[in-house]
């Protein structure tokens, strides 16, 4: 059926688009917006319907390549596609669809064999298989390349063990991609090799984690003696570090999601609020702390703004200025956070259930330090901004020319001496 | 700052940089040649040949700039002026022509503003007060004839002489006048203040029983808060550029230190302890530059001008303190010397955090223009 979609310019696929998203698709009401939060089985189902007929009609996986079930069509298209469908029911697969669609599917097309491609990716566009990332553990975050989930070579397959953690959306998913160690006798970044897995494999066990808000949206998993073959292996053997580097490319533009696209010009409507709510909006101190929420608002989406136009105006683009925008928020988030409930005083720690004007603040005061520490925490956007713009030197490193093993085994014995 | 400058843009900010070196250079801010009011005289008109003060003013009254956007033409050059610590009164000059060409007399307009644009004159604008009110500590008491006499003191009037022309924001009591008077008339006074400033003068300006005609009067006595909060908007948005310029210089010569200081057998920039410091300082130092440039572009643009504006001088007003702040502990006791130029930048940017309404200023500003 590829072959029917043959290269269209973005006016005439809009109005295909428009056409058929208004005879196939419910229209949004003003309610029903994308809570990406603790979606359930069945909310994973009827959005599985709703992909499906989104791929029949050829609108999912629009930038993918054709012979893999996609399009083979330019982000542009993409934009027309989901503009026209801004105000109509899409699928909401919550952070699974974003992992899915963005770092995975990437990923794989980049790096999985064309074979893995025909077996998986049109069962992947058409929201059939679901997929996460087994990819941070708990004892391997920001220094990723130092993950100890170890992959055993046994005749022709590979067996797992190890743990993993902070899978968004991992307990609603089909299939994972997992990062481990195949060679722990060479430096860190040489010795690792990425697995495709189905998630109900024996011996994997996903587990929810219940956040701070209530909410459960990532999970934990161990794996003890999960065989995998080499028919899912993705990339090379040992050359899984680039597989990586193509996936955090897709993580940052995942975490570009949220940022304002609106420039914010009504004062912070949602504390002004508050600050009428609790009678304190002639007080001179709240009214410092509404315009100062306000002016940092403003001065990060011109920030933005101002980013995007220098990676346009460069031949070149120098990636790294994403940075910017990455810590602007990972440092204006808790600073909004705290003025809110500088402003909201009493009333945002102790009120009535039923107010969310005033129960809003202490969601967001513990949702502040999300994106200081997820896809990048603020010191390595501050590394990155120090070494890739300022041109500052880098720290000294200890690990990155030790065979992994030794590593290990040395900083257990860290005494601050460096031979 | 510059990403999306136009080739005519460029040209305009190419010359006034090479007239900044070839006539003022770092070494002659410093020693204080500006303050000579031969220099200063000879400076303000070459600086007017390129076009320095006529941006804000319509083509019709002799004015023009090179973009079609006035306001974003001058943060542009307020933005190279502050990279080379340039002294004189770019701001005050500009504002007084603004105002002058929007709501001033047929004899201020004939008579005062071309003298402004070619330089042959300076302005400044006397609006300093004490508390929220800027048309407060001068008094404005109107006569039968339209004519009205001055009592009263403004503070810190930036880069007065006595051939100066002042725009006094004053009060009739039931609201805001203004008005043109210059320096050296009878019953004004002017005493230079002590400053933290080294690249420009400040002056008290005394009014006792000043009079002036009807015709020096700049709108409608009694009704100037409109024109007013515009002529703020403007003023904060070039004093925020010049603030960036130099911000950006003293930050990049502060990071070139980081990379050249050795200390416990590295240079001191590869520590984390510095390296994010800098990195903090480099967000806040493009954030300030982004929301310069897009105040500039209100101001020029539509109604948002004075919020962005205001917001504009609560940022960078901190951020530039922070960052003079933040270079200064990088440098070390280097940074404690006369004879380093840290001081110049840390002096002039901390000046100018205070100048025309300081951070917490803006913001109770910005809250009143919304309407809260």
């Amino acid at each position: 059926m590829t072959e029917t979609f043959a290269t269209i310019d973005v006016n005439t696929f809009r109005a295909q688009a428009r056409e058929w998203i208004r005879a196939n698709l419910e229209p949004r009401s003003a309610n029903q917006n994308d809570d990406h939060h603790d979606l359930t089985t069945e909310d994973i189902s009827v959005a599985r319907r709703l992909q499906r007929k989104l791929f029949d009609a050829g609108f999912a996986g629009i930038t993918y390549p054709a012979a893999y079930g996609g399009r083979d069509l330019t982000a542009a298209h993409e934009q027309a596609f989901n503009e026209e469908a801004a105000d109509f029911l899409t699928p909401n697969f919550g952070a699974a669809g974003i992992v899915t669609f963005g770092p995975i599917g990437r990923s794989l097309i980049a790096h999985a064999t064309p074979e893995f491609l025909r077996r998986r990716m049109p069962r992947l566009l058409s929201g059939e298989e679901l997929w996460c990332q087994f990819y941070s553990e708990p004892e391997a975050g920001s220094d990723l390349a130092g993950v100890r989930t170890r992959a055993t070579r046994d005749g022709d397959q590979w067996i797992l063990n190890g743990s993993k953690i902070w899978s968004s959306g991992a307990h609603l998913a089909d299939w994972a991609m997992c990062l481990a160690r195949t060679d722990w006798d060479v430096p860190k970044h040489r010795g690792l090799t990425w697995f495709a897995l189905p998630t109900d494999t024996k011996g994997v066990t996903v587990r929810q984690i219940k956040q701070i808000n209530g909410n459960a949206e990532f999970c934990e998993e161990f794996l003890d003696d999960v065989v995998v073959t080499d028919a899912d292996l993705i990339g090379e053997v040992n050359r899984g570090w680039t597989v990586t580097q193509t996936m955090l490319v897709h993580e940052r533009a995942t975490a570009e999601h949220g940022r304002l696209v609106i420039e914010p010009r009504d004062l912070a409507p949602d504390l002004v609020a508050l600050a009428r709510r609790v009678g304190r909006l002639t007080d001179p101190l709240v009214r410092q702390a509404i315009a100062r929420a306000h002016t940092n608002d403003f001065a990060q989406f011109h920030l933005g703004r101002a980013m995007a136009d220098r990676l346009r105006a460069q031949a070149e683009p120098d990636h790294a200025v994403a940075a910017y925008p990455k810590l602007a928020v990972g440092t204006y988030k808790p600073v909004r956070a705290r003025l809110a409930l500088e402003i909201g005083g009493s009333a945002t720690i102790a009120f009535d259930d039923g107010s969310a004007i005033a129960r809003q603040p202490m969601l967001d005061y513990l949702e502040c330090r999300v994106q200081s520490i997820a896809a990048g925490t603020n010191e390595m956007q501050r590394n990155g901004i120090g070494e890739r713009i300022l041109g500052l030197p880098r720290e000294p490193s200890f690990d990155t020319t030790k065979p992994f093993n030794d590593v290990l085994r040395q900083s257990r014995e860290w005494s601050g001496k460096v031979n | 700052m510059e990403t999306d400058v136009t080739d005519d843009q460029r040209a305009l900010l190419e010359v006034s940089s090479r007239f900044m070196t070839d006539t003022c250079p770092l070494v002659a801010v410093r020693e204080g040649a500006w303050r000579d009011v031969g220099f200063a005289a000879t400076y303000r008109r070459q600086a007017a040949e390129l076009g320095w003060f006529s941006m804000l003013v319509p083509e019709a009254l002799g004015g023009g700039n090179v973009s079609g956007y006035g306001v974003l033409d001058a943060a542009l050059v307020a933005y190279r002026r502050g990279r080379a610590l340039q002294p004189g009164s770019f701001v005050g000059t500009n504002v007084v022509a603004y105002a002058i060409a929007e709501e001033g007399s047929e004899w201020a307009r004939t008579t005062v503003l071309p003298a402004l644009l070619s330089g042959e004159a300076p302005a400044s604008w006397a609006v300093d007060a004490p508390g929220y009110r800027l048309d407060a500590g001068v008094d404005a008491r109107v006569l039968d004839d339209g004519g009205v006499v001055l009592t009263g003191t403004k503070r810190a009037v930036q880069d007065v002489e006595e051939a100066s022309w002042l725009l006094v924001t004053c009060s009739t009591g039931s609201g805001a006048t203004q008005l043109l008077i210059r320096a050296d008339s009878p019953g004004v006074t002017i005493t230079e203040l002590g400053t933290l400033d080294l690249s420009r003068r400040y002056f008290e300006v005394t009014f006792d029983g000043a009079k002036v005609d009807a015709a020096a009067v700049v709108g409608t006595p009694g009704a100037g808060d409109d024109l007013i909060t515009r002529q703020l908007a403007i003023a904060t948005t070039l004093v925020a550029a010049e603030m960036v310029g130099a911000m950006d210089q003293d930050f990049a010569t502060t990071v070139q230190y980081a990379k050249d200081r050795i200390a416990f057998g590295r240079p001191i920039g590869s520590f984390q302890g510095i390296k994010h410091q800098l990195a903090d300082t480099s967000l806040a130092l493009e954030m300030s530059k982004a929301i310069t440039v897009a105040a500039a572009r209100a101001v020029d643009h539509d109604d948002f001008g004075p919020s962005a504006a205001s917001m504009a001088k609560a940022f960078v007003g901190e951020a530039g303190v922070d960052l003079v702040q933040t270079c200064f502990q990088v440098y070390g006791g280097i940074g404690y010397t006369w004879e380093h130029d840290q001081h110049l930048y840390l002096r002039r940017i901390t000046t100018d955090a205070g100048l025309f309404g300081d951070a917490n200023w803006h913001r109770e500003h910005l809250c009143q223009l919304a309407g809260i």
